[in-house]
C-alpha cells in the first residue's frame, strides 16, 4: 500500500512539473519560488537536524568493537575494526563512509559436499555502494552547470565517466550504474520479505523520487535533448541570485527541477539524513579506550547508594560471627581457616 | 479431504508490524517484578500483576510519563536520538538477531524491534509524524504498545550483534535499554532482573547471599581447592591493605559449572602468590541494574570503587563475566570514577603495566593470565585437559563491547591440546548470543531462550559432529548458567566450562600432589588410560 | 527435476508456510547453515526423511532427522497439531506431483506422523524437566540462604 501511495505521489510531482510550466504563474513558481524555498528548507533543516544530534551529549563510551582490542603489546590489535587511537577511528569512519565496511561484513558460510566453504553475499553492499558513488559523481558533474568557467577537475571527471566513448552524446557509466543500482534496491525492497515487512512510505518514496530524477535526467541527456545552454544560463542565474525568466526551459527540465527540489526539501525530514548522521554515530566514531581514558558524562548525577557503613550496620552481627573484619578492626584478619 | 488439509495448513498471516497486539504465552514470557523488590529500590508503581492480565494497572498518567521520559532521553543520549532518526530500513541487521533466526517472528528482527519505538518517536517527536501520522510511519501510543514493548524488549539480550552489521552502527541494544528504562518508569519490570537488583543492592550480590553465607562458600571452595592439590589454599575476605581487589560474578561461588572456574582462580592466585582480597560488600561483579536502567546500573556498580577505596588496594582484577565487563569497560569509570585513589595496574609478577586499564584501573583476568603465561610464569600441563575437546564461545559483551577475543584463545591454546573453533561467522565479533543474557535467563522464559539459543547450538552441533567437541568454554556467568540447559536440549553431550577451569586443571603447582581427576572430580584422560610408564609408577 | 525432487520441493514449501507470513522467503532461500539455522534444519532433515520414506526406512537415519525437526518446532510457538502437521504435508506434495499417494507410502507417512507426535511429547516433557531442574537449582540456593538465617 505504502509503495503504491509513494509511487502516486512521485507521479503527481512529475505531472506537476511537466504541466506547471504552461502558465506564467506556474513557471515563476517552478523556476523561482520552489528552488529557493527548497534550498532554504534544505539548508536550515539539515543544519537543525545535525546540530540537534551534535548538541545531544554522548554520556557513555559505547563503541561497538568488531575486532581484537588493544591490550597486551604482543597481541595483535584490529586497529581499524577496534580502534584505540584517533587515527584508527578516522580509518574506521573512512572505511565505513567510503566503503560501507559494516555492510561488507555480510559474509556467509555454505556447506557443499560436506565441506564448509566461506563465500560472500554482498549484493546489498554492492548495490548500495554503486548507488552512492554514482550519485556523488553525478552531483559533481552537475557543477558544470553552476560554475563558469567549468573547473578542470569537473571536465576530468566527465572524461573519466565517459571513458567508454559509446554513443553521442557520450554515455556516462555513472548514469548506467545509478539506474541499475536504484532498480536493484527497489527490487530488493519488494522482493525480500523481511525488508518488505519493515518498509514504510518514506522508504519507497525516496527510491521512487530518486528513480524519477535519474530517469528524467537520462531522458534529457540522451533522448529528448534539452537546450543545455539555456539550462546553464538559468542555473548560473539562480546561483548568482539574479534569476532570469527563460522561455526555453523544457517541461521535462522543469519536472526534473521540481523533483530535485522536492528531494532537497524532503531530505531533512527523512531517513535520508543518514548521510549526516553516520559521522556522529557513537558506536562507530569513538576509540575503544574507555579503560585508558576516562570518558566524561556531562550530566552525571549522584545516585542513592547502599553504602558500606549501612551495609556493615545491617549485617554487623553476622559479620562478627563469621569473623569477617569490620571497618575499624585491624586489617588482615580474615583469612580462611 | 485433500483440499481441506491444504486449507488448514494456511497460517493466517501475522500481518502488519504496526499492529501492537501481542499474546503472552506461559513458557515464553517473563514474570513481572514482585512489588517488594520495586519498593525496596524505591522504584515507581510497585503492585501485583502479571503480563497475562488484561489490566496491567499502569499509573493513570502513564502516557505522559512515557512521553516525558522519551523526551528527556532524546536530550540526554545522542545514541538514542540518532538511532531514532537515521535507520534506512535496509534490512542488513534483520537476519543477524538470534531471536529472529530461532523464532522466525518478524518482530524480532532488530530493525523491527527498533521500529516499535521509532514509530512512537515519529508520531510524537517529529514534524512529519505529527502531521501525517501513520503515513509517516507513526503509531499511537496505547496500552497495547506498552505490552508489545514489554514482550519484545524482553526478547532482546542487548547482545549488539545487529550493531556490527548496520552501516550506521545502529545498536538495537541501546534502544532496548531505553525501552526498558521507559518501562521501569511505569513499573513494568521483570522479576528476574529486579530481584537480583534488589538483592545486590542490599547484600552485595544477586543471589542475596549474606556476608556469612558468602564467607562459607568462599571457604568451601578454598577447602576444595586445597583438597584437590594437597596445598593449603586460602581466600582472604575484606582484607585491608591487599594489593589487588578481586571481583567476580556471584554465580562463580554459588553455581555450577561456574564453581570450577572459581577453583581455577583460587589455585592460580595461590600458585603465583597474589596479594589479593575478595570483598563481601562488593561481592558481585555482574550488574543486573544494567538490564533495567542506567541509574540502577550506577547504584550497584558504585560499590566496587567504594570498596576498593575503603580496603586501600592498588588496583582491581575482574573475573569471568560478560555483561559485568561491558559495565566495567564502558561505564564504570564514567559513572563512578575517577578512580584516582588507585594506581595504574601493574602485574607484580611480570612487571607488565596494563596501559589499556590506566584510568579505570581494572584488569580482566584473561588479560592478567595471558600475560603470566606469555612471560613463562606458569607451568602448564595441557595433557590434563585431554579428556576435553574444547571450543570457545565468545560472550557478546567481551566480544562486541570490549574486543577481548585473543586473550582467552591464547590461554586455551596453552592449557589444552584439542581446541577447535566454531564456524567463522558465529564467533568473535559475529558471535551468536546464548539467548539468555540481559536478564532473560529464567526458567519461565525457557522457550524463548531455546529459540534464541538455537543458532548458537547449531554451530556447536557442527563442531561436535566434525571434531567431537565435548566442552564449550566461555567467560560469562550467564552463559555458564544457561547454556548447559540449552545444550542439553539441542546438543546433548557438550558440557560448559570456564577458561580458568581449564587453567586450574593444567596448572602445575609447586608442591601439589599428583592429580588424577580434574576440578570436576572426573578422571583425567591420562589416568583413564594407564599406558605410560609414568602412570604405572603412580599406581605402584 | 525428478519427481522425487519435485515432491521434496513442495514438501519444503508447505512446511515453510507454517512460519509467519513473509518469512518463508528467507527461510527457504538463505542457504547458509549458520545464518539460517531454521531453514537449514528443515531442508536437510526433510530431505533425509523423504529419502528414507521412499527407501528402506532406516531407523538410524529417520529418528535423528525427525528429532531435529520436531525438537525445533516444539519451541516455536506452534500448537501440538501444528508442530507435527508438516508430516502430512508430504501426502499433499506427493498427491500434487504424481496424482495419487501409493498405499504403502501413505502408511509410512501415518507411521511417521505417530512417531513425530511421540517425539513432540518427549521434547515437551524434556522442556518441562529442564525447567523443573532450573527451578530446583534456584530453590537450592534459596534454601541455602534461608538455612543460614539465624
Ligand atoms: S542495518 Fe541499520 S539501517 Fe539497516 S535496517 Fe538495520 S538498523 Fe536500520
Ligand atoms: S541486540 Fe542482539 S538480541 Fe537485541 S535485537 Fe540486536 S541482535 Fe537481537
Amino acid at each position: 500500500m505504502s509503495a503504491l501511495y509513494s509511487l502516486l505521489a512521485v507521479l503527481a510531482l512529475v505531472a506537476a512539473g511537466l504541466e506547471g510550466g504552461r502558465t506564467g504563474a506556474g513557471r515563476d513558481a517552478l523556476t523561482l519560488i520552489v528552488p529557493y524555498a527548497a534550498f532554504t528548507i534544505f539548508l536550515a533543516g539539515f543544519c537543525v537536524r545535525v546540530l540537534r544530534w551534535a548538541w545531544a551529549p554522548v554520556p557513555f563510551h559505547i563503541p561497538t568493537t568488531c575486532g581484537q582490542q588493544k591490550s597486551l603489546p604482543w597481541i595483535r590489535q584490529a586497529k581499524v575494526d577496534n580502534p584505540s587511537s584517533k587515527w584508527g577511528v578516522l580509518a574506521r569512519m573512512a572505511a565505513e563512509i567510503l566503503l560501507f565496511r559494516s555492510l561488507f561484513r555480510n559474509n556467509r558460510a555454505r556447506m557443499a559436499e560436506k565441506r564448509l566453504i566461506l563465500g560472500e553475499s554482498k549484493f546489498l553492499w554492492l548495490g548500495a555502494l554503486a548507488f552512492h558513488w554514482a550519485l556523488l559523481l553525478i552531483l559533481l558533474r552537475h557543477l558544470r552547470l553552476f560554475i563558469q568557467p567549468v573547473p578542470a577537475w569537473v571536465n576530468g571527471l566527465e572524461r573519466l565517466d565517459g571513458f567508454l566513448q559509446i554513443g553521442a552524446p557520450q554515455l556516462y557509466i555513472s548514469d548506467v550504474i545509478l539506474l541499475a543500482a536504484l532498480a536493484y534496491l527497489l527490487y530488493r525492497r519488494f522482493r525480500d520479505p523481511a525488508v518488505r515487512y519493515i518498509s514504510l512510505f518514506t522508504d519507497y518514496f525516496a527510491l521512487f523520487l530518486l528513480l524519477a530524477i535519474a530517469v528524467s535526467g537520462v531522458l534529457m541527456r540522451y533522448f529528448v535533448r534539452v537546450d543545455v545552454l539555456s539550462v546553464k544560463q538559468f542555473a548560473l542565474s539562480l546561483a548568482a541570485f539574479r534569476p532570469v525568466d527563460l522561455r526555453a526551459l523544457s517541461p521535462l527540465f522543469l519536472a526534473h527541477l521540481l523533483l530535485v527540489c522536492t528531494l532537497a526539501a524532503y531530505l531533512p525530514f527523512s531517513k535520508l539524513m543518514h548521510m549526516g548522521g553516520i559521522f556522529l554515530s557513537p558506536t562507530r566514531n569513538l576509540a575503544n579506550d574507555s579503560r585508558r581514558k576516562r570518558h566524561i558524562n556531562p550530566w552525571n548525577y549522584p545516585v542513592k547508594k547502599h553504602t558500606y557503613a549501612e551495609w556493615e550496620e545491617e549485617f554487623h552481627d553476622k559479620l562478627v560471627a563469621a569473623g569477617i573484619p569490620l571497618e575499624d578492626e585491624d586489617a588482615g584478619k580474615a583469612h580462611t581457616d | 479431504m485433500q483440499e481441506k488439509l491444504i486449507q488448514i495448513e494456511q497460517e493466517p498471516p501475522r500481518g502488519d508490524w504496526r499492529d501492537p497486539h501481542v499474546e503472552f504465552h506461559k513458557g515464553a514470557m517473563c514474570y513481572s517484578a514482585a512489588a517488594k523488590n520495586l519498593t525496596y529500590l524505591g522504584l515507581p508503581n510497585p503492585r501485583t500483576w502479571q503480563p497475562t492480565d488484561s489490566n496491567w494497572k499502569l499509573p493513570p498518567d502513564w502516557k505522559k510519563i512515557i512521553l516525558a521520559g522519551m523526551k528527556e532521553r532524546l536530550k540526554k543520549y545522542r545514541s538514542f536520538r540518532l538511532f531514532m532518526d537515521i535507520c534506512v530500513r535496509c534490512g542488513a541487521c534483520a537476519d543477524k538477531c538470534q531471536f529472529y533466526l530461532g523464532s522466525a517472528d518478524p518482530k524480532n528482527m532488530p530493525v523491527a524491534r527498533a521500529e516499535l519505538m521509532r514509530s512512537i518517536y515519529r508520531r510524537y517527536f517529529t514534524l512529519t509524524g505529527r502531521i501525517f501520522g501513520s503515513l509517516a510511519g507513526g503509531r499511537e501510543l496505547t496500552e497495547d504498545v506498552i505490552k508489545e514493548w514489554y514482550s519484545y524488549y524482553y526478547q532482546c539480550t542487548e547482545c549488539r550483534r545487529c550493531s556490527v552489521y548496520c552501516p550506521y552502527g545502529i545498536d538495537t541494544a541501546e534502544i532496548t535499554m531505553m525501552g526498558r528504562e521507559l518501562l521501569t518508569l511505569i513499573g513494568c519490570n521483570i522479576n528476574w532482573v529486579m530481584e537480583p537488583v534488589a538483592n545486590c543492592y542490599r547484600t552485595g550480590n544477586h543471589l542475596g547471599i549474606q556476608p556469612h553465607g558468602f564467607k562459607d562458600s568462599i571457604d568451601f571452595a578454598a577447602n576444595e581447592a586445597s583438597e584437590i592439590t594437597g596445598l593449603k589454599i586460602e581466600a582472604p575476605i575484606n582484607r585491608k591493605g591487599a594489593e589487588v581487589l578481586f571481583v567476580m560474578p556471584s554465580a562463580d561461588y554459588f553455581a555450577t559449572p561456574h564453581y570450577y572456574t572459581l577453583l581455577g582462580y583460587l589455585m592460580l592466585f595461590h600458585q603465583i602468590g597474589l596479594d589479593y582480597t575478595v570483598s563481601a560488600y562488593a561481592s558481585e561483579g555482574g550488574n543486573f541494574g544494567f538490564f533495567a536502567s542506567h541509574e540502577l546500573m550506577k547504584r550497584l556498580n558504585a560499590k566496587i570503587y567504594d570498596e576498593a577505596k575503603r580496603l586501600g588496594v592498588k588496583w582491581i582484577l575482574g573475573g569471568e563475566c560478560g555483561h559485568m565487563w561491558r559495565v566495567l569497560h564502558q561505564y564504570m569509570d564514567t559513572m563512578n570514577g575517577p578512580a584516582d585513589f588507585l594506581e595504574v595496574p601493574v602485574s607484580p609478577f611480570t612487571g607488565t603495566v596494563f596501559e589499556n586499564a590506566r584510568s579505570t584501573k581494572m584488569v580482566h583476568i584473561c588479560e592478567f593470565t595471558a600475560d603470566l603465561i606469555h612471560h613463562g610464569k606458569l607451568k602448564l600441563d595441557p595433557s590434563r585437559n585431554d579428556h576435553w575437546r574444547v571450543t570457545y564461545h565468545d560472550s557478546c559483551n567481551p566480544a562486541r563491547g570490549m574486543g577481548l577475543l585473543e586473550e582467552p584463545r591464547y590461554i586455551l591454546h596453552q592449557v589444552s591440546r584439542r581446541f577447535h573453533e566454531m564456524p567463522e561467522n558465529t564467533i568473535r565479533e559475529q558471535t551468536f548470543c546464548c539467548g539468555s543474557g540481559a536478564g532473560l535467563g529464567t526458567d519461565e522464559n525457557l522457550e524463548v531462550r531455546l529459540r534464541g539459543g538455537f543458532p548458537r547450538a547449531n554451530a556447536v552441533r557442527y563442531v561436535k559432529q566434525k571434531h567431537g567437541v565435548n566442552l564449550l568454554t566461555c567467560i560469562c556467568a550467564i552463559d555458564k548458567a544457561t547454556l548447559p540447559t540449552l545444550l542439553e536440549y539441542w546438543v546433548p553431550g557438550v558440557e560448559v566450562g570456564g577458561v580458568h577451569e581449564l587453567v586450574g586443571n593444567a596448572l602445575v603447582m609447586t608442591g601439589e600432589k599428583e592429580r588424577t581427576t580434574d576440578l570436576r572430580g572426573e578422571p583425567l584422560a591420562s589416568a583413564a588410560l594407564p599406558a605410560s610408564g609414568e602412570m604405572e609408577a603412580v599406581h605402584a | 527435476m525428478s519427481a522425487e525432487q519435485a515432491i521434496l520441493q513442495r514438501w519444503i514449501e508447505r512446511t515453510l508456510k507454517s512460519y509467519p507470513d513473509g518469512m518463508a522467503g528467507f527461510l527457504g532461500e538463505e542457504r547458509d547453515p549458520f545464518r539460517n539455522p531454521v531453514g537449514h534444519t528443515l531442508r536437510e532433515n526433510l530431505t533425509t526423511l523423504l529419502q528414507e520414506l521412499m527407501g528402506t526406512m532406516d531407523q538410524k537415519r529417520v529418528a535423528p532427522a525427525l528429532d531435529a525437526l520436531v525438537r525445533m518446532r516444539a519451541v516455536q510457538n506452534f500448537s501440538p497439531a501444528e508442530a507435527v502437521r508438516f508430516v502430512f504435508g508430504l501426502r499433499q506434495a506427493v498427491f500434487e506431483v504424481s496424482g495419487a499417494v501409493p498405499d504403502s507410502l501413505a502408511t509410512r507417512i501415518d507411521e511417521l506422523a505417530l512417531m513425530a507426535f511421540d517425539q513432540y511429547m518427549s521434547c515437551r516433557e524434556q522442556i518441562f524437566e529442564l525447567r523443573a531442574k532450573e527451578i530446583r537449582r534456584r530453590a537450592q540456593y534459596a534454601a541455602f540462604e534461608e538455612g543460614e538465617e539465624p
